[in-house]
């Protein structure tokens, strides 16, 4: 299972995900795939985010939660490692630090 | 700027998918199926073996020119399901792959042993020793004749003889045009696999003459072990809409056989029992001067 969700997000980027993916809401796109093509997945989203942001979410049944996920660009929910478990924080949009992509937070 | 469009692996993706209607086209750079009212449909080509298109679509450039880059054969089908032309995946893309496939078709002894093996997996025993390929044809000739009437009786129905005339067709035949349709269903994605593993779908071993003929000894392997004994336990249940029956339960068990994964691995050891190394290129031919892309596709995938 693999789970792409984007936020503001160019039409080509969006269009491109369809190709793979199978858009079951606004910017949410679900798909199953291994490793490799995840990857290529995810670099296309990398390279055609521009400014706006998204997150991957994969199942990874050696991970504690059963599951894996990585995001892209700004956005006031931020992953933080707490005690060794990637959890999620919630920022109040003037509180995030100026020039810190919260993507590189982590 | 978005990375070029590489090809998926034939084992991640869908076998099969059949679009009856509508106009296909490229909104945003999706592949989509537009409907008479402007309803659009998006069709995860890129993640689907085999395309089939209906008589009743129509398709553009650019949907087309989609369809190869990401290495998705698209194939026309018409009345009854039964194909009438194909393209969007370009074979010969591995000339490595065609020179091995044609040296193995072309020497009697690693021919003989390919068509052995291809006996092997396909009736699940050794063939019987020291027989010639016209032989071994024979024998599985009428072994597939028994196996046909075998299962006629086995589900309840009425079987005279394999005919593969979309013409002469009468209103009794069901179980043969249960079994086209089927079967046309395991080519298409039987040849997106070959054209996929780098080799010529024409090049065959135990069938020759026709534009498939590999595509059908490949395909043989595993036809009665899945799309045969299907066909018959439909045409027992007389369905108002046979065809389409037919190809919903194929996905469903190309599926449940893991039928993408074996394939092109398959593939690979049947022809590894000619017993014949791949060519390697000669020292005086010239390697390409731009390196081919890296995929993360099959070997037949181009990339470029």
């Amino acid at each position: 299972m693999l789970v792409v969700i984007l936020e503001n997000a160019p039409p080509r980027l969006r269009g491109r995900l369809a190709i793979w993916l199978l858009e079951v809401r606004a910017g949410v796109y679900v798909g199953e795939y291994g490793r490799k093509v995840r990857e290529y997945i995810w670099a296309q989203v990398t390279e055609g985010i521009e400014d706006g942001n998204a997150v991957i979410i994969w199942r990874a049944p050696g991970q504690e939660a059963g599951f894996e996920f990585e995001t892209l660009g700004h956005n006031r929910r931020v992953p933080v490692q707490m005690d060794g478990v990637k959890l999620v924080e919630f920022h109040a949009e003037a509180a995030l630090p100026q020039g810190i992509r919260p993507d590189k937070a982590l | 700027m978005l990375p070029p469009l590489k090809p998926l692996p034939i084992k991640e993706r869908i076998s099969v998918l059949y679009v009856e209607k509508g106009n296909l086209d490229v909104l945003d750079g999706a592949f989509v199926v537009v409907d008479k009212n402007g309803v659009r449909t998006h069709i995860p080509i890129g993640g689907v073996a085999c395309l089939m298109l209906e008589v009743g679509t129509r398709i553009s450039h650019a949907a087309v020119r989609l369809a190869a880059q990401v290495g998705t054969l698209l194939v026309w089908i018409g009345e009854g399901g039964v194909r009438l032309y194909s393209a969007g995946q370009p074979g010969g893309a591995r000339s490595d792959r065609l020179l091995y496939q044609a040296a193995l078709a072309l020497d009697d002894e690693a021919r003989l042993k390919v068509v052995r093996e291809m006996y092997r997996r396909r009736f699940g025993e050794e063939p019987p020793a020291r027989r010639s390929v016209e032989q071994l044809r024979g024998i599985e000739g009428a072994r597939v004749r028994e196996m046909y009437k075998l299962l006629a009786r086995q589900f309840g129905v009425e079987w005279r003889q394999r005919n593969y005339d979309v013409e002469s067709w009468d209103a009794g035949d069901l179980p043969n045009r249960c079994l086209s349709a089927a079967t046309s269903c395991l080519y298409g994605v039987t040849e997106a696999a070959v054209l996929a593993a780098g080799y010529a779908p024409a090049v065959g071993f135990i069938h020759t003459g026709k534009p498939l003929s590999f595509v059908y000894d490949v395909a043989d392997i595993y036809k009665f072990e899945t799309v045969v004994p299907l066909a018959f336990s439909i045409a027992a249940k007389r369905p108002s809409e046979p065809e389409r029956d037919v190809r919903l339960q194929c996905r469903d068990i190309f599926r449940t056989s893991r039928l993408l994964e074996r394939i092109i691995p398959d593939i690979e050891n049947i022809l590894a029992a000619g017993d014949r190394q791949p060519p390697k290129p000669h020292d005086e031919q010239v390697a390409p001067a731009i390196p081919n892309a890296e995929g993360i596709g099959d070997p037949g995938h181009r990339t470029g």
